[in-house]
């Protein structure tokens, strides 16, 4: 009788909704499990409520922002707190509890900056340094990592009888923590090495809450910044046009793109892996992919056009990572400010490749290592970071005999795939997952997920990366030249259809906001 | 624009000899090069970009908001009703108001959802609202079966409270090699007593209909608490006798939509304390409302009761004892299992599920 319903209703349309997974109700066979999620993964509601772009309480934050910031902009002791408070009120949405851990963050690193400068002694500025950069770095090992030490780590330091006896608690993680306490750490460590100067307590506080690049970035120098506060920004010179395209790309690329792959095909495979076999666990590995790029350089892309109509200018975050050929390539392509700041202030400091191949690889595998945990207090960011780690070492190894036994593509087929497995180890949620994710890609199935929207979607961000860069680049400059007021009307276009593929339960946030 | 011809580029086999050659790499280079100024802060001047005013940008993201606000007013106005009270939500009020005024009085807005309501991923959803006002004692209580039945297709669904509860769920019977389909249907930020985002009496018939499970999972309760009308039309506010009536009225109407769709069981988990005491006359009044409406409805539907597990004597605590060892249950919300606490309800949950089912 059941069977016959649900039969019944597919006939009138329900398939639709339903997805493949549903006709497995229909005909469950002994010892085989299916799972249908329908989320949409808002985390707003009764959860904590997080700062996004897409939000209707942005739309209207922003456009009395940007008139206000360019109204004061001629009066530099107007305009500075202005924005201070406009970013904090920003900030304050999120918790306003941690508004105080910023402002705490700003005051610390002020005060090291300033000690750094105003002593000759080296060893007094190496010692301030540390000091600045460990509290700046210790903030962040408080909020994010000790949930992590006094449950996995103890457990590990348990089994070989070193367990220390931490106090158990629950401590919510500051939304942005990871990226401003890193510009906090750029900005002592630039004025020691004298490539930054120190700037007023005010430009300081503008610098780490500059609301654009606030809660994920992009990781924005101090000395690529600070310059920026020194005269007020030219009035006639802002790239309008650039700005509306970012944005208008960033919305689709999230809401449109992202949000679609990973409520149809990402996150129930990746919930309950065991459920799925080897099509549909490939699919999803390749939706990923495309997911947490159109995520983050969607975040990325709206915050450097929002800093652009405000005439900020933001360094560049990704440059089309996955026509990458090895994974030095994909480093420099992929979240590009965070690889030159691990690359800065971790690779080099430790020594870079001055000290012998074997220093070499291990400083390669302690940076990527960090720069995992970076990401996330959980072992599979440790595991993503170690892989990426012996990635770039094999590289290294075999130094440029790659490039010259085999061609191009195939460079970049096996690299493509190889940054798609690590993104396995990334998004599980934790490691018997990888497991079961892995046990999943060698299960024999039917391919439950397959639709034409989603592999074209797959499709279109990997196909797009793999194209010559000039004729995108031409595109963007030709958008990027028409009159404001028509990418104004065309940016509400985009809205008003992007807004459309919104769930009742709102924008999920960006996935690089939880790291 | 990017010229390769031009750069001086370093291929894989190249080493940093010096530690001034490293920190070359990151400073800009020549212009156009795509990677050794991986900054590219100069990229806008180089592309000669930066051409307009600041008034262009001024006007253009106000014609923007003034065709957002003529042609999607309405959905400001919503999102205002859905926000928490407080300065943000009386200024979106403050906007949306007249905004949804003007859209409303205008064909924009029609013309909009006619032509992008088809790229909407919400589900379409059936059946009757809410009926206002207290309710009777609920349907004679359900014939249930004595023994165990098969069990084909279980629903896991609620407010986020359902979250990570219907993972946990189904990778236990996923390992279990049990033969279910697990339809995980959570509903953020979504409540019985605020139909705002989605009205539950509807959303239960639907779920019935379109999933058409043999049991279905309910942990409900965090965003409760609002205001709901009486018979009259009153609005009564939480958490008098005469909320809790009105709330158990709806509790049971959804429970009869479940079990009128054909839903043999309904585990219906209690709200456990929380951390703010303000929210615990409303978990209390939740609690008490639920257990009434399942009392009313017999073996059909079980009360999978948390408190004694995670918050003995009402008191509330982040870590419970776990096989020995004390763990973390609760998100840092004080609200919310985490993964770990949502592992033990759904041990909970299929504890009880064991007496009625095989799978």
């Amino acid at each position: 009788m059941r069977r016959g319903r649900r039969a019944g209703k597919e006939q009138h349309g329900e398939r639709e909704r339903c997805r493949e997974p549903c006709e497995d109700a229909s005909a469950v066979h002994p010892g085989q499990f299916s799972s249908i999620a329908r989320p949409a993964r808002a985390a707003g509601g009764e959860r904590r409520r997080q700062v996004l772009f897409p939000t209707v309480e942005f739309a209207i934050f922003f456009p009395i922002v940007l008139a206000l910031s360019w109204a004061l902009m001629p009066s530099q002791p107007l305009w500075k707190p202005f924005i201070v408070v406009a970013s904090y009120v920003f900030y304050a949405a999120a918790d306003p509890r941690f508004c105080l851990l910023l402002a705490a963050i700003t005051l610390v690193s002020q005060l090291a900056v300033v000690g750094i400068h105003r002593t000759e002694d080296e060893r007094l500025r190496k010692w301030i340094t540390a000091g600045g950069v460990v509290f700046d770095l210790g903030i962040l090992a408080v909020f994010k990592y000790y949930g992590f030490f006094v449950t996995d780590v103890s457990d590990v330091l348990d089994s070989v009888g070193l367990g220390m006896p931490l106090p158990l608690a629950t401590i919510a993680l500051p939304v942005g923590v990871s990226f401003f306490s890193f510009q906090a750490v750029t900005y002592v460590v630039d004025v020691k090495r004298r490539q930054a100067e120190p700037a007023s307590l005010l430009d300081a506080a503008i610098y780490l809450s500059f609301f654009p690049h606030l809660v994920a970035g992009p990781i924005v120098r101090a000395s690529e910044f600070l310059p920026q506060l020194k005269t007020p920004r030219d009035p006639h010179r802002v790239a309008v046009g650039a700005g509306l395209t970012l944005i208008a790309l960033g919305l689709v690329k999230k809401v449109m793109i992202a949000d679609y792959l990973a409520r149809e095909l990402v996150d129930p495979v990746f919930a309950v892996p065991q459920a799925y076999s080897a099509p549909d666990a490939v699919l999803a590995a390749y939706g990923y992919a495309a997911q947490i790029y159109c995520d983050f350089s969607g975040y990325t892309d709206i915050a450097i056009g929002l800093a652009l109509l405000m005439g900020f200018v933001f360094p560049q975050n990704f440059n089309s990572p996955y026509r990458a050929t090895g994974f030095r390539d994909f480093w420099r392509r992929w979240h590009m400010t965070l690889s030159r700041f691990l690359r800065d202030y971790l690779y080099i400091p430790l020594g870079g490749n001055r000290k012998g191949k074997v220093r070499t690889y291990i400083n390669l595998m302690l940076t990527m290592t960090l720069g995992g945990l970076w990401h996330g207090a959980a072992w599979n960011f440790v595991a993503w970071g170690a892989y990426q780690g012996t990635g770039l070492s094999a590289e290294h190894a075999l130094k440029g005999r790659l490039g010259r036994i085999f061609p191009g593509w195939l460079r970049w087929f096996v690299t493509f795939n190889l940054i798609v497995f690590g993104w396995i180890l990334f998004r599980s949620q934790d490691l018997s997952l990888v497991g079961d994710y892995v046990s999943a890609l060698t299960r024999s199935g039917p391919a439950t997920l397959y639709s034409v929207p989603v592999v074209g979607a797959i499709l279109l961000v990997i196909g797009l990366q793999l194209l010559p860069e000039r004729p995108t680049e031409g595109i963007e400059l030709r958008l990027g030249r028409l009159q404001p007021l028509v990418l104004g009307a065309a940016l509400a276009l985009v809205v008003l259809v992007v807004g459309a593929t919104v769930p009742s339960q709102g924008v999920p946030p960006f996935i690089y906001f939880r790291f | 624009m990017t010229d390769t011809t031009t750069r001086r580029s370093r291929d894989d086999s190249d080493e940093f000899e010096t530690i001034a050659e490293m920190e070359a790499e990151s400073r800009p280079g020549p212009e156009g090069q795509p990677h050794g100024d991986d900054s590219l802060i100069g990229r806008f001047d180089r592309w000669h970009l930066n051409r307009f005013s600041a008034w262009d940008a001024v006007k253009a993201v106000a014609l923007t908001t003034f065709l957002l606000l003529i042609f999607a007013g309405g959905s400001v106005r919503k999102a205002a009703d859905e926000l928490k009270p407080g300065l943000g939500r009386d200024i979106v009020k403050a906007i949306g108001g007249p905004a949804g005024w003007v859209s409303d009085n205008l064909p924009f807005s029609d013309t909009r959802r006619d032509l992008t309501s088809w790229l909407s991923p919400d589900q379409q959803l059936s059946g009757q609202s809410f009926r206002a006002g207290p309710g009777g004692a609920g349907t004679p209580a359900a014939q249930v079966p004595t023994t165990p039945q098969p069990l084909h297709r279980l629903l896991v669904t609620g407010d986020s409270l359902s979250t990570p509860l219907d993972i946990e769920l189904a990778r236990k019977l996923a390992d279990q090699g049990a033969a279910v389909q697990v339809t995980r249907d959570p509903h953020l930020a979504t409540g019985i007593s605020n139909s705002g985002l989605v009205d539950w009496s509807q959303l239960s018939s639907t779920q019935a209909a379109n999933d058409d499970p043999d049991a279905a999972v309910l942990f409900i309760g965090a965003n409760e608490g609002y205001p709901m009308p009486d018979a009259s039309g009153a609005q009564v506010s939480c958490c008098s006798p005469q909320w809790e009536a009105i709330f158990r009225s709806r509790v049971g109407q959804m429970m009869d939509n479940y079990l009128r769709g054909g839903v043999e069981r309904i585990y219906w988990l209690t709200v456990p304390t929380q951390r703010d005491p303000a929210r615990k006359p409303i978990a209390d009044a939740v609690n008490q409302a639920v257990e009434e409406a399942a009392a009313d409805r017999g073996a059909a539907v079980r009360v999978v009761d948390l408190r004694p597990t995670f918050t003995p004597g009402d008191t509330y605590r982040d870590s419970i004892d776990i096989n020995g060892k004390q763990t973390i249950v609760r998100e840092s919300d004080g609200i919310h299992l985490n993964e770990d606490g949502s592992s033990v309800a759904a041990d909970l949950v299929l504890a009880a599920m064991n007496k009625d089912f095989d799978y």
